[in-house]
């Protein structure tokens, strides 16, 4: 007898079939990973499971200790003891830990919220897990993997039999995740079932039981974790073998299209110096891949050179052979450079307009004359680059929200790219996105290399940046740590190029 | 697009509703002289909202034009009684002081990034205290009592003729871009309505074009301020539409950040929403004074929360990005032909206010209830 079982469950949105018939079970103790490309409907099937879809916005049967279960909304579903983890945090910053883990849940003595209570529960919660948060603390001042630590006792502290894990560990470090994992097998021992969704395959084999895999809607693969491997996986989730994930063409010398000296740029927010003595150059043709860890100053450097960020007090940029001086990037994209940014749904979307608005809007002038727009060319260049980037979607009027992260990123790219840019700046161009579009946006940076157009890669995985670049350069706490040429790439050294500085600024 | 249909349909219907009830109380109030004077508010409250569609568009906020419509008719209202300026000098002169004002306030709220309810917020106290000096607290007539283009702004009718032959061209050219855009969207590939209901969509906006033009023609033809809203509401609707600065407001509206690292002159285009507004702003005292006869203290009271309202019955959202023109026309003539059916019923201001204030709390909690039940909610 399982815990809980999903009994043939569909779901649909306008043009899309989000669920196809999915059957996943689960049983109380176990661990089930959930594994799926992007836009396979895992995030879909656990709106289903906790309430936020009602039974006639689905259909199929959720059982729960095999009875027939209808949830009418999330709060519903959490006193059957289903809870979720999500993947974007939802706490509230200016409230303490404890009163995060409590809220909506306080106990209360004679009306009041009693807070001797309130404090002492979630500091005997967070002790029995081992988590070493203050509880006094505002959520605020934690880091974003304490954070997550304290979503993850909010969901503890209901009790839960069902505990749905949605990417608990995108933003944590190493040692977190360590952390992480010890909390999900404390769990099990204690007869929750955990249903856990991750990208990350290797955590995906150290804590699950079973592994359902999702892909389009439909659930394709079941089985324990010690009957299948990695490849296993990725073939299912993917639908196909992938042999040659990062394609590269090699580059010829050419032009120099970017030439930045001695750049050292001070944020003015932080009244902090930022960027310290970065020189690069990119040709035409060429990748030139940024690593460094996070808050090295990567994306700041990119801000930076579309006049989005921060002011120099020193060094030059020259963009083909002249000297120039960006204020904002609409002078940037005017001379031929485009950024792609990290946070696309931040900094690059209008999510609930449609592709078309999406496409085009970054390079109107193209298409209108006297501020007019002329429907007929701004149609066909967005047919064009809806082709070119082989985005799929049922039409271009479909708003970009319902579009999965691969396929937004098209649309973020076809956008800049309108432009008809000579330099292009890509800020972890394929974060969140799942491998088989990984690899198309791969290709598409070789098409626009063999078109002579000059790219600065920017990415916190590596086998991507020493698959796709020419040449990388570390940063390290706003200082270059290294650089190297492609017959030189070695994970190890990149790594230390990326720690080293900051063990000379510290002891300096 | 499905949800777009539903709103406005419903919107259409309340218009029905709401005309059907006052005139089964008062057939006078779909007389031809009623549907005249209606006209003349319809034009005043319309042409505010769509400047205000304007600034809402990009995620902003006028609360100001209120008092600033009142303040601009006052002096031209005083230079034309108490210093003898001729009519169109004056009206000039408050025009180019709404350019003027409405410029900067955009450029205070743009370029030291204050919240603009606050900069507006503080408009509309200090322009209300303008106005009380510049009438001095009285009633300033527009003119001696000689008609100029100040009292010609509200008593000058097109003749009946010309009305119908303006119409016709109106008509014309209205099914002409109907036609092309059904047209394009097919070459395109894109989804259209099945040709019974684009003709119907044709069919009753010739109609209601007519049925407009010959009730108007019953009484003295068609006012200016009529003409002066379809005017206004074409320029609006081709600057939403097909402009690029009205794709950029959107744009803005969404999501600002994503818009500036667009490129898309994000600044510049608020500041332009705002001194399009603060012409509107000049255009709407002037009607206003015009068809009251002076400037008098109370004057535009609380027509910034008229332009609000019309522009969220229409659909238009305060957080921006969403809203367009032929929405708040609805808006607009729902709150008119409210407040027009309850004074003809001989209500009290009182209850009028309550109404007003009713019926805007109706309309958008029943959108929201709407758009939930059409499965299509924001939170997803």
């Amino acid at each position: 007898m399982s815990l809980l079982t999903c009994n043939q469950i569909s779901k649909s949105f306008p043009g899309v079939l989000a669920l196809d018939k999915v059957d996943l079970s689960i049983n109380a103790g176990e661990v089930l990973a959930l594994c799926g490309e992007n836009g396979a409907g895992k995030s879909t099937l656990i709106k289903v499971i906790s309430g936020i879809y009602t039974d006639v916005e689905f259909s199929g049967n959720l059982l729960l200790n095999d009875q027939s279960v209808s949830f009418y909304d999330l709060t519903d579903a959490e006193e059957s003891g289903i809870a979720v983890i999500y993947q974007e945090l939802a706490l509230i910053p200016r409230l303490s830990v404890a009163e995060n883990i409590y809220l909506g849940h306080e106990p209360t003595r004679g009306g009041l919220i009693d807070w001797e209570t309130l404090y002492s529960d979630a500091q005997a919660l967070l002790q029995k897990y081992n988590i070493d948060i203050d509880v006094s603390a505002p959520v605020s001042h934690l880091g974003i993997g304490q954070q997550q630590l304290v979503e993850i006792a909010k969901a503890l502290a209901k009790d839960s039999k069902i505990l749905l894990l949605d990417e608990p560990s995108a933003a944590l470090t190493d040692d977190e995740v360590v952390r992480l994992l010890e909390i999900v097998k404390q769990l099990r021992e204690q007869g929750t079932a955990c249903i856990y969704i991750s990208h990350k395959l290797d955590e995906v084999f150290q804590i699950a039981d079973r592994v359902t895999v999702l892909r389009d809607g439909q659930s394709v693969f079941t089985s324990a974790i010690s009957d299948c491997d990695q490849a296993t996986l990725i073939r299912h989730m993917v639908g196909r073998d992938i042999h040659d994930m990062f394609p590269y063409k090699s580059h010829q010398a050419s032009d120099t299209i970017l030439d930045v000296q001695d750049l050292n740029v001070f944020d003015e927010q932080r009244q902090e110096q930022r960027l310290f003595n970065i020189s690069l150059e990119v040709q035409a043709g060429e990748v030139l891949g940024i690593g460094g860890l996070m808050g090295a100053g990567r994306s700041e450097l990119l801000l930076h050179l579309m006049g989005a960020y921060g002011k120099r007090h020193q060094g030059t940029i020259r963009y083909k052979g002249q000297v120039v001086n960006l204020h904002n990037p609409a002078e940037a994209i005017k001379m031929g450079m485009v950024l792609v940014s990290e946070d696309r749904k931040r900094y690059g979307l209008f999510l609930p307009h449609s592709i078309n608005f999406n496409l085009s809007i970054a390079s109107l002038d193209r298409c209108s004359h006297g501020g007019i727009i002329n429907a007929e060319e701004e149609h066909q260049n967005n047919q064009h680059w809806f082709d070119e980037l082989n985005v799929k979607a049922p039409s271009l009027e479909v708003a970009c929200k319902t579009l999965s992260g691969g396929n937004q990123q098209k649309v973020v790219l076809g956008k800049t790219l309108m432009n008809e840019p000579s330099l292009v700046l890509l800020d972890e161009p394929t974060r969140g996105i799942d491998i088989g579009a990984k690899v198309e946006i791969y290709e598409i940076i070789n098409r626009l290399k063999s078109q002579g157009k000059a790219i600065i890669l920017v990415s916190s995985e590596m086998p991507e940046l020493m698959g796709m670049s020419d040449r990388i350069i570390v940063l390290a706490e706003g200082h270059i740590g290294g650089s190297f040429e492609r017959s030189e790439f070695d994970q190890e050294k990149l790594l230390h190029a990326a720690m080293h500085t900051q063990e000379v600024s510290t002891s300096a | 697009m499905n949800k777009l249909s539903i709103r406005e349909f419903s919107l259409f219907f309340a218009l029905i509703l709401i005309w059907m009830f006052f005139a089964a109380i008062n057939p006078e109030y779909l007389g031809a002289r009623n549907i005249s004077k209606m006209g003349v508010e319809l034009a005043m409250t319309t042409i505010i909202a769509f400047g205000m569609l304007l600034v809402l568009l990009p995620g902003q906020i006028d609360l100001s034009v209120g008092s600033g419509a009142a303040f601009l008719g006052g002096i031209a209202s005083a230079l034309v009684f108490n210093h003898s300026f001729p009519a169109p000098v004056a009206l000039g002169i408050g025009l180019v002081c709404g350019i003027v004002i409405w410029l900067l306030m955009g450029l205070i709220i743009v370029k030291h990034k204050l919240p603009a309810f606050i900069i507006t917020l503080g408009g509309l106290l200090i322009f209300r205290g303008l106005d009380h000096k510049v009438i001095d607290g009285t009633n300033v007539p527009v003119s001696h009592g000689t008609d100029n283009l100040y009292t010609y702004l509200t008593e000058f009718n097109l003749h009946p003729i010309v009305g119908w032959a303006l119409i016709t061209i109106v008509g014309l050219v209205f099914i002409y871009n109907k036609v092309q855009q059904r047209k394009r969207r097919q070459k395109f590939g894109f989804e259209v309505d099945t040709s019974e209901v684009s003709f119907l969509k044709i069919f009753v906006v010739i109609q209601a074009l007519i049925l407009a033009t010959i009730t108007f023609n019953q009484f003295q033809g068609i006012p200016l301020p009529v003409i002066i809203l379809a005017v206004v509401g074409c320029f609006v609707y081709y600057l939403t539409e097909h402009h690029t600065l009205g794709r950029h407001l959107y744009a803005i509206g969404s999501n600002e950040e994503a818009a500036r690292l667009s490129g898309i002159p994000v600044e510049r285009s608020i500041v332009t929403t705002f001194v399009i507004l603060g012409v509107l702003t000049a255009l709407t005292g002037f009607i206003q004074a015009s068809f009251v006869g002076s400037s008098t203290p109370q004057a535009c009271e609380y027509l910034e929360l008229d332009a609000i309202a019309a522009c969220v019955i229409g659909g238009t959202s305060l957080k921006g990005g969403r809203g367009n023109v032929f929405g708040v026309l609805l808006g607009s003539l729902i709150m008119v032909s409210l407040v027009k059916g309850m004074t003809l019923l001989g209500m009290e201001p009182e209850d009028k206010l309550i109404a007003r204030g009713s019926v805007l709390v109706l309309a958008v909690w029943l959108d929201i209830y709407l758009a939930r039940r059409s499965g299509i909610s924001d939170l997803s």
